[in-house]
């Protein structure tokens, strides 16, 4: 065994974030995915002001195969320069990802803490009301958002975050269901403290392990949902997406897969990559497998 | 015991409506049923029972920490349970909490220091100075160094954690601390500390207590006097002598007799009260006495008659029919 | 020659500083119809042994580094898996401190005794059912044909802890190990199920082992006791003899620092015996040192230079301590 000088020493603050960054470390699937997720990340920032051509700009022959011309990924069937295509995509797969998810996370969390914390009549409303979205067909329901209103961005990602809220709200009902009968919860009611500051400066901070891995996972999600809606030619056709890459070239998926596959990789890395941190975080932040 | 009673509780109800399923009549389970107690200033009154028998509830009722159906708690003057608003913010201050479970009445996410701190940052109007000066002597005084102020509550031991746990309830300075089984979940050895910690602050700040507890040694030790309760009520009052060397209610009785001791090893304790089965279904309970259906002495009237405390001298009550009477002598006590 | 021997036992747990011998080097014997208990804090050593004992050690994480466990002369730690499966429940079984979270929810308590039957002694289906309900009797829950078909939620904790037993005694073990088998219970409750256990190894003759934190409880139900500090045993005798007379400055302490009841109580109040500090972290287990040094009244430097040996006394009494004998 070896051998550990005991330090009677008073021992540094150890913050539970601090601490949980360290598990994620420890992790090395989540690790990897991370650095892919953040490469993903600056190519979507940086990426057209390192390789600025215009996505949509024809620039070669339709169809070119991928290294062709010094075209690395190709053209698809306007002639577009594909590996452009991909690069501007992921600025906005990326953006609804994250704004849909936004989105439905702060719908989640009000209706859960406001279920959670009040109980009674507040919380047979707001679950009735969340089980509503719920039973509601997600896809058809979007669709018909984003057709009523019309194709722009922002409001594709409010109708994404609006029909994926729920799964926050039960999860985030269930942690305050838990944590507000524990003592510590208690000691700040007897300390006088107001309605408002035990939801969500004392609860909500310890709910939040959940919902960060649920949010992770909703970043993925709504990619996915993203590049569906897009596939059906409910997109902004004054921006390019991962799945309107897809959704326009499907008919050649013959005799131009790589149209249609090189797209489609660029969203399984990028979900998967969320997926696995995720899960990472969920390790990290479950305090079951954290030594006291 | 001729002093004003700093808390005074009469005919304290706590009830919990019981859902039934669909529309049908609500009913009540009434945890705490006409309590009625008193803790001088200074002083510590014990409340013992088992699990359901309301103890708790009662203390958590006193601390509005949950809603009283009925009855009054006076502290000093003043009425508790009436108050609202900026009065109930001023009776907090007055009233403090000592939770039971060290590992789960600590906010994990804040520093220690914020803990202690928080009462004071809701309750009080101090200064920043003025309010990290008391952590700062609250520390010293629950025997924690200043530097472990900036930890956090995982840092520290369970022992450490009641310490902790009873500074943030000594910030405010508060004249009542409830004490709610407040080192049932710690190991015998630092129960001790613990234990030895709470009375020297009682002397130290003229502190009053509500000691809440299922641990009979504990309670013997640290409470001048001591309420028994059983399925919502008190069935036996009196000073400590009294109560253990005394014990006039047969559940008091068969209650002392089951704590294990360590005076006479190898054998089972003599005179055992034996009370077979378990308590009653309190949301159905005897008209009666609630005890009658494990007592060994109980006649037929007395699951149909409720008994009433009856005094036995100035500081001893028990609320049983046959207090001072032949049939007691059948359950009596060791010596 | 006694039921179980257990000779220099060392188990080992792998954490994250290392691995660190929860149980360190501990010998001791139960003889058949005896009752033996260990004693100590959270984290002392106590349930760690009763799983060795089970074969039941936290796979990967807790191993037998060394040492024997002779049941009937048997080692234990040398049996393969599927011995140890028969072992456990036929000859040695246990009872858990949590009745509610150690009897299956789905199932009636009736059902999970009569299963215990048909897997150990191949019982028909009626047999065992009919078997269950008479050990349903013997460990005094009323009406057992009628709470055979119960529910574990529908059950008292007291009448839980009785089932649990009911199932542990089904195959009419030689050892019963009870791991704090009545903390979670009142105390008019733990009473009864003290009495239902001396009873029981009084009609049965099985050895029983218990583990408690609570001295009372080992005065009044065991004839020897281990008192175990930081993975190691302190102190080993007769219960009365220890009680009376520890020679182990921990013993003492466990013994003095609780506020026990006395037949006669007066008006004084002296402080409560302190034990100051706190038991030592795992990664502190091993050294050669005293493990109590830093918490002891009596300490000298001989007790952090080198771990103490066995010094024995009359009538079986052992204590670990560089100063038994002037204690």
């Amino acid at each position: 065994m070896t051998d550990i000088t005991p330090d009677k020493q008073t021992p540094r603050a150890e913050s539970p974030l601090r601490e949980a960054w360290g598990m994620f470390l420890r992790n090395h699937a989540a690790v990897a995915a991370l650095v892919v997720l953040v490469l993903i990340c600056f190519t979507a920032v940086l990426g057209p002001w390192l390789y600025p051509t215009d996505p949509f700009e024809m620039v070669w022959a339709p169809f070119s195969p991928p290294g062709d011309n010094g075209f690395l990924l190709g053209t698809d069937y306007l002639g577009r320069d594909l590996l452009a295509m991909i690069i501007n995509g992921a600025r906005v797969s990326l953006l609804i990802g994250l704004a849909a998810a936004l989105v439905s996370i702060f719908i989640g969390v009000t209706v859960g803490a406001l279920a959670g914390f009040y109980r009674g009549w507040v919380e047979e409303v707001l679950m009735r009301i969340t089980e509503f979205f719920q039973v509601l067909p997600t896809l058809l329901f979007s669709m018909v958002l984003v057709a009523l209103f019309g194709a722009s961005l922002p409001m594709i990602t409010f109708a994404i975050g609006v029909v994926s809220w729920t799964a926050v709200a039960r999860i985030t009902r269930a942690e305050f269901l838990r944590i507000r009968e524990l003592e510590f919860v208690m000691a700040s009611r007897a300390s006088g403290v107001p309605n408002a500051k035990l939801m969500f400066g004392v609860i909500l901070p310890n709910a939040l392990p959940p919902i960060i891995v649920q949010s992770a996972l909703m970043v993925g999600s709504a990619i996915l949902f993203e590049a569906g809606l897009s596939f059906l030619g409910l997109t902004d056709p004054n921006v390019v997406s991962w799945g309107q890459i897809i959704g326009s070239n499907r008919q050649y998926i013959l005799d131009a897969s790589y149209t249609v596959t090189l797209p489609g990789l660029a969203i399984f890395i990028t979900v998967l990559a969320i997926s696995l941190v995720g899960d990472g975080l969920n390790d990290a932040l479950n305090p079951k497998l954290r030594q006291r | 015991m001729t002093d004003t009673p700093l808390l005074s509780v009469e005919n304290l109800s706590v009830r919990f409506e019981i859902k039934r399923g669909g529309w049908g009549k609500k009913s009540y389970l009434y945890a705490v049923d006409d309590v009625s107690f008193q803790v001088p200033k200074g002083q510590t009154l014990g409340i013992v029972g088992e699990s359901g028998s309301g103890k708790t509830t009662a203390a958590l009722a006193v601390a509005r920490l949950v809603p009283a159906h009925q009855g009054v708690a006076r502290l000093g003057e003043d009425d508790i349970l009436s108050k609202e608003g900026e009065d109930l913010r001023r009776m907090r201050r007055r009233v403090q909490f000592i939770f039971q479970d060290p590992y789960s009445s600590l906010n994990p996410r804040k520093r220690v220091a914020d803990i202690v701190r928080e009462p004071l940052d809701s309750l009080s109007d101090k200064s920043e100075a003025e309010k990290k000066k008391i952590v700062d002597d609250l520390f010293e005084a629950v025997g924690l160094r200043p530097e472990q102020q900036r930890l956090f509550p995982h840092q520290f031991s369970g022992g450490q954690r009641q310490r902790i746990g009873i500074a943030r309830a000594l910030a405010t300075q508060p004249e009542l601390i409830i004490c709610d089984e407040a080192v049932s979940a710690l190991d015998v050895a630092v129960q001790a500390q613990i234990l030895n910690l709470l009375r020297r602050l009682q002397a130290q700040f003229g502190l009053t207590y509500l000691f809440i507890s299922h641990d009979l040694g504990v309670v013997q030790h640290m409470c001048d006097s001591i309420a028994v309760m059983y399925m919502g009520k008190i069935v036996e009052q009196a000073d400590r002598l009294s109560l253990f060397n005394n014990p006039q209610h047969p559940y008091t009785r068969a209650l002392l007799s089951a704590v294990p001791r360590v005076d006479h090893p190898g054998q089972p304790s003599r005179n055992r009260v034996l009370i077979p089965g378990d308590p009653p279904d309190p949301n159905n309970l005897p008209p009666g006495c609630r005890f009658a259906s494990r007592c060994p002495i109980a006649k037929p009237d007395c699951s149909q008659r409720e008994p009433l405390p009856q005094s036995i001298g100035t500081t001893h009550s028990a609320a049983c029919h046959y207090v001072g009477t032949d049939a007691l002598d059948a359950i009596g006590m060791a010596d | 020659m006694a039921l179980l021997e257990v000779e220099n036992l060392r188990i080992e747990l792998s954490t994250r500083d290392g691995t660190a011998p929860v149980i360190d080097d501990l010998s001791f014997h139960l003889d058949a119809g005896e009752t033996l208990s260990f004693v100590g804090e959270s984290g002392c050593g106590k349930s760690m042994t009763a799983l060795a004992l089970m074969g039941l050690l936290p796979e990967r994480i807790g191993r037998i580094a060394s040492g024997a466990i002779r049941f009937d002369g048997e080692d234990l730690t040398k049996a393969s898996p599927a011995r140890l499966r028969e072992i456990r429940g036929n000859d040695i079984s246990m009872i858990f401190q949590e009745p509610m979270t150690s009897l299956n929810p789905v199932f009636t308590i009736g059902e999970q005794i009569a299963e215990v039957l048909r897997a150990h002694q191949g019982l028909s289906r009626q047999a065992a059912w009919d078997h269950a309900v008479e050990l349903i009797d013997a460990v005094r829950i009323p009406n057992p044909k009628g709470r055979a078909g119960d529910y574990p939620f529908q059950m008292s904790g007291g009448q839980r802890q009785r089932a649990m037993i009911a199932m542990a005694l089904a195959c009419k073990p030689k050892i019963l190990i009870a791991d704090e088998p009545t903390t979670a219970l009142d105390v008019t409750v733990q009473a009864q199920i003290f009495d239902l256990l001396r009873d029981l190894r009084a009609q049965t003759g099985t050895s029983i082992i218990l583990i408690t934190h609570d001295m009372g409880a080992v005065a009044e139900m065991a004839e020897r006791m281990i008192v175990m500090y930081a993975g190691r045993k302190a102190e080993l005798g007769p219960v009365a003899q220890i009680i009376n007379h520890a020679r182990h400055p921990y013993t003492q302490g466990l013994i003095s620092c609780v506020p026990h009841l006395h037949d006669v109580l007066t008006e004084d109040r002296p402080e409560l015996f302190e034990v100051p500090g706190i038991v030592p972290s795992l990664r502190d287990f091993g050294r050669d040192e005293c493990l109590f040094a830093s918490r002891c009244a009596h300490v000298t430097d001989q007790c952090r230079s080198a771990r103490p040996p066995e010094k024995s006394f009359e009538g079986g009494q052992i204590a670990d301590c560089w100063h038994a004998e002037a204690m």
